[in-house]
């Protein structure tokens, strides 16, 4: 049987992003993520779909998280903390669902990303996500994004991180 | 120290002046390659410019994808399933563009069926006409390049901001993709920094990606931001949900249709699938045969409009969000309905048969190219989507197939460049000449039009016949040239009479040195060979006379012949007749069919009478294992001679495997004239075939030290290298191949060449002056000698009986006396 959650790891970091794991408790949570975001000066938290909201709640309190952003605050925060519908052992992906407010933005804009990816949501390769029986079918219904790393080119010459999208990836594995 | 007279100082004018700096072509001037100059001022211009920048990342994606699939636990799977579904998707067409808009239109989107390039650009205007549009910024879309939407726009007053870096990069200098992934793929860094500095006034240093990138982000970010509508193209589009699949690395896409308030996607009609389910194998398959990785940094799924609010700044007040989809036909509906090219439909735009392909490794889409599309494929898309004459570049296939395997929804694409070639002869105006030419040689009348040059090389097996009845007249052709001079920069070639004619009816470079023919032909050889009995040789064979081995390269197929007799095999050889190759190298479709079925009649006598088909030459084996899928009558036909067609070294398993013993057992190493060491270079279509790694393996287990070849062809390509229009770039492809040999002489001594291929011994020799043998050839040297010593052993053995008889007749004499 394989280790979905220590195949995910392997690949997510060759794949660039960092994985942290983490206990599931708010102050763990919150520990770390304030760890991650020590010199942010702009945080841009959104809400959870299948976190327990008392786990996300611990983060409001942390210096810098912006309370309720204007679109041109979006364009000029650090950090933005992501809830991750899925992951994807084989490939090291993220699978964010993409509708719910800032969600689009806080994974997209700001230089740091931080995903919070519940153990449980990991599947073993991208195609499982694409079967009608998993996740109840909400795979195949909901706007999604799938991301392996942060943003790269390599038409600057040699390979660079960091384009349009975040520099860095920080994924904290939830157990 | 002398002095210098300051006042009047050193004169600096020449006596003479100095000759003209040669103009030097843009990528621009040269895009258009509907005639032939123009295509050959592109290959000068790609080998002057862009070749190091080309070859370096063409190279480095290509050995990602061989490094991801080889990980890749299902990947044939994944690709037939792939193929699978883009064939029904085609067939159906009609039909799921219906469903596409009925799906966009009930989710509340516009959906626009364009037929011509026109009208796409004319209703994104109006969109934007509508939107009161002032700055449009684009994700990557070679859709858009092909209906020239910046153009269409900026014409009206709007900005165009390209937002994919190497698009950004293109934009600023005016030039057209040379790569359909990564456009920019001939700029080095160096050049992005001049370039940059040069644009934007800049005394910022530049001198990294990374401060190239950062500065690039900075001036992006405020377009993406402030823009009103958005473009991007897509990968595919499910009819199902109106769901697009877009995949991208940096970013931009997200952005271009995320952040402006207006989304319009634009795609080729051919890009749509029946449903979301079946993006699945794609997903995958896509990103690995793109760039070698597991995936690519985003790949988004989203049915639009979408249902976040679209980005507002203080300067730019919120609006509603808005999604146009706009489809292209522009020549896509009358590709379907062509029986050749509908195969390029299936194209999932992955660039993998660019990265695989010497030639393009060496020159880039700005020679292999056309305006939009590049590559073996890319001939094809121009072709279908603008005018057959744009398509003349694919000229640089060479047929060696390695883009075949490479693909991952399995188009034969040398089989549509052959196709291209048949329609661009079939164009050519008649003359007189190539009439009797064609007479000559007795070519299918259809191909009577190709040009001169292509005659003559489609049917080399008549002149290879006539210069072998005369071989010391015909070789007389080549006498005098020094051998050394073949790789010089300066070399003028052979000036003599028959060459400088040569070159000029049939393109035949003088600097090339020309193959040698025999005294006497393989055929001929083999007929004076008195074959040991049949008696108790279970295993029988027919050696197929190739062309280039009977006419060339006889040793090798003596060779063959000899080693499978030693190996108990009954062998004969077959009649010398064309099977099609050369013909079809060059377009001429109808003669090469008539060749096919000219060697399968020869053939088909024996494999009536129980005989395999042994084949020296790896591209004639191809012919038998894949082209004559086109060109037989029937499938039947062709897999009778699939499945009975061998590489010589294949079917030496085959005879090891069957009579349980060991290559060592047989082939004995310590006879070797040659060393242990071997560089063995295999053919590009051995290698797609699967024919090459029986010789690797062959020559290991005997005991061999061998490196193996790390480029895909070695660039001579059959008649392709021989041609003045592309020696030039045969030898520079062939460099890689040239510079491996070099390489691995240093580390621990020369090692003995060994190769499969009658090209790529002609192209190793202009590289080395080195005897270069076919693997047949060394393996007869060790189970020959193996013989030598045995024959030694029985003269020994009669020698001891003769005396034993000859003592006992003295002794009968001395008795008989006494």
């Amino acid at each position: 049987m394989i280790d979905l959650a220590a195949t995910f790891e392997e690949h997510a970091t060759e794949a660039a992003a960092m994985v942290w794991r983490v206990k599931r408790t708010p102050v763990a949570l919150r520990d770390v993520v304030a760890l991650a975001t020590s010199k942010a000066q702009g945080i841009v938290l959104t809400e959870p779909e299948f976190l327990p909201m008392p786990l996300i709640d611990g983060l409001r309190g942390l210096a810098g998280v912006i309370p309720k952003p204007h679109d041109d605050e979006l364009a000029t925060a650090d950090v933005g903390i992501t809830e991750a519908f899925a992951a994807v052992a084989s490939t090291g992906s993220i699978c964010v669902s993409l509708g719910r407010p800032l969600v689009a933005a806080s994974c997209l804009l700001m230089p740091l990303n931080i995903i919070l990816l519940p153990k449980e949501r990991i599947v073993e390769r991208p195609r499982d996500l694409f079967n009608p029986d998993m996740f109840d079918g909400e795979s195949l219904k909901r706007n999604l994004v799938f991301i392996t790393g942060p943003s790269a080119t390599a038409d600057m010459g040699p390979l660079v991180v960091g384009v349009h999208g975040p520099h860095r990836v920080l994924i904290l594995l939830l157990e | 120290m002398a002095d210098i007279d300051t006042k009047s100082g050193p004169s600096i004018t020449p006596a003479v002046a100095p000759p003209a700096t040669p103009k030097v072509d843009t990528p621009r001037e040269v895009a258009n390659k509907s005639d032939k100059d123009r295509l050959l001022r592109a290959i000068r211009m790609s080998l002057d410019i862009e070749s190091a920048t080309v070859r370096s990342n063409t190279q480095h994606f290509n050995k990602s994808r061989y490094r991801a699939a080889a990980n890749f636990p299902d990947y044939d799977a994944l690709k037939d399933e792939a193929r699978a579904i883009k064939d029904k998707s085609i067939a159906a067409l009609p039909d799921l563009i219906q469903t596409l808009k009925n799906s966009i239109r009930s989710r509340n989107g516009h959906v626009f069926v364009a037929n011509t390039a026109a009208d796409a650009c004319r209703y994104i205007l109006d969109v934007c006409r509508w939107r009161a549009a002032k700055m449009v910024v684009k994700g990557k879309s070679m859709t858009s390049e092909e209906v020239h939407l910046n153009h269409a726009l900026e014409a009206d007053g709007i900005e165009v901001v390209e937002s994919d870096l190497a698009e950004f990069i293109l934009q600023l200098c005016g030039e057209q993709p040379s790569h359909i992934l990564a456009p920019a793929l001939h700029y080095s860094r160096e050049r992005i920094t001049a370039l940059f500095k040069r644009k934007f006034d800049t005394e910022l240093p530049l001198d990294t990606g990374e401060e190239l990138t950062f500065f690039a982000r900075q001036i992006l970010r405020e377009k993406f931001l402030h823009a009103d509508v958005g473009v991007t193209g897509a990968n595919l589009i499910a009819a199902d949900t109106g769901t697009l699949m877009l995949v991208e690395s940096e970013g931009n896409i997200r952005l271009s249709s995320f952040a402006p308030p207006v989304h319009i996607a634009i795609a080729g009609i051919e890009k749509i699938i029946p449903t979301r389910e079946e993006m699945a194998p794609f997903l995958e398959l896509l990103s690995m045969s793109a760039t070698g990785q597991a995936m690519s940094v985003y790949t988004s799924f989203i049915s639009p409009p979408l249902a976040d609010p679209p980005f507002a700044m203080p300067s730019k007040p919120l609006k509603p969000r808005e999604f146009h989809l706009v489809l292209i036909d522009n020549g896509r509906l009358k590709m379907r309905d062509d029986p050749v090219f509908h195969e390029a439909l299936n194209c999932i735009r992955c660039g993998a048969c660019l990265n695989s392909c010497a030639n393009f490794q060496t020159v880039g889409g700005h020679a292999f190219g056309g305006e939009t599309y590049s590559g073996g494929i890319g001939g094809s898309w121009e072709a279908g989507t603008s005018k057959l004459e744009n398509a003349r570049f694919s000229e640089l296939c060479t047929g060696c197939t390695r883009c075949v395997q490479n693909c991952p929804v399995r188009i034969d694409i040398p089989w549509l460049n052959a196709n291209l070639a048949n329609r661009l002869n079939a164009i050519e105006p008649s003359s007189a000449t190539k009439s009797l030419l064609g007479s000559m040689t007795d070519a299918d009348p259809v191909d009577r039009k190709a040009p001169v040059s292509k005659q003559f090389f489609g049917n080399y097996h008549y002149f290879a016949k006539w210069g072998s009845r005369f071989p010391s007249m015909a070789n007389s052709v080549d006498a005098g040239r020094a051998a050394s001079t073949r790789t010089d920069s300066k070399d003028e070639g052979n000036n003599s009479f028959p060459r400088v004619m040569m070159e000029k009816w049939f393109n035949v470079d003088r600097r090339r040195t020309l193959p040698a023919f025999p005294k006497h032909t393989f055929v001929q050889q083999a007929d004076n060979i008195e074959p040991p009995s049949s008696k108790g040789r279970e295993i029988k064979v027919v050696i197929f006379a190739d062309v280039f081995t009977n006419y060339g390269m006889t040793n090798r197929g003596i060779a063959t012949m000899n080693v499978l007799r030693e190996l108990g095999v009954d062998v004969v050889v077959s009649e010398c007749v064309p099977e099609g190759r050369a013909a079809m190298s060059q377009g001429m479709i109808a003669t090469a069919k008539q060749h096919a079925r000219l060697a399968t009649r020869e053939l088909d006598p024996h494999i009536s009478d129980g005989r395999d088909i042994v084949v020296v030459e790896p591209s004639s084996l191809s012919m038998f294992r894949r082209d004559f899928a086109h060109l037989l009558d029937s499938k039947n036909r062709f897999e009778r001679f699939k499945s009975r067609a061998f590489e010589p070294v294949e079917y030496v398993w085959k005879i090891l495997e069957k009579t349980g013993r060991k290559p060592a057992e047989v082939f004995d190493i310590s006879k070797s004239k040659v060393g242990h060491r071997l560089f063995y270079h295999a053919h590009c279509q051995q290698k797609t075939i699967g024919a090459a790694e029986p010789t690797v393996r062959l020559l290991n287990e005997i005991g061999f030290d061998v490196v193996t070849s790390q480029v895909e062809c070695c660039g001579m390509a059959g008649s392709f290298g021989y041609k003045k229009d592309f020696y030039d770039l045969s030898l520079a492809v062939g460099a890689d191949l040239f510079g491996q040999v070099v390489q691995q002489d240093r580390d621990g001594g020369t090692r003995q060449l060994i190769a499969s291929g009658t090209s790529c011994t002609e192209q190793l020799h202009a590289g080395f002056e080195r005897k270069i043998l076919h693997p047949m050839e060394l393996l007869e040297t060790l189970i020959e000698r193996q013989k030598e010593s045995d024959k030694v052993a029985k003269d020994t053995e009669d020698a001891e009986v003769e005396a034993d008889l000859e003592a006992l007749k003295r002794s009968k004499r001395e008795a008989s006396k006494s």
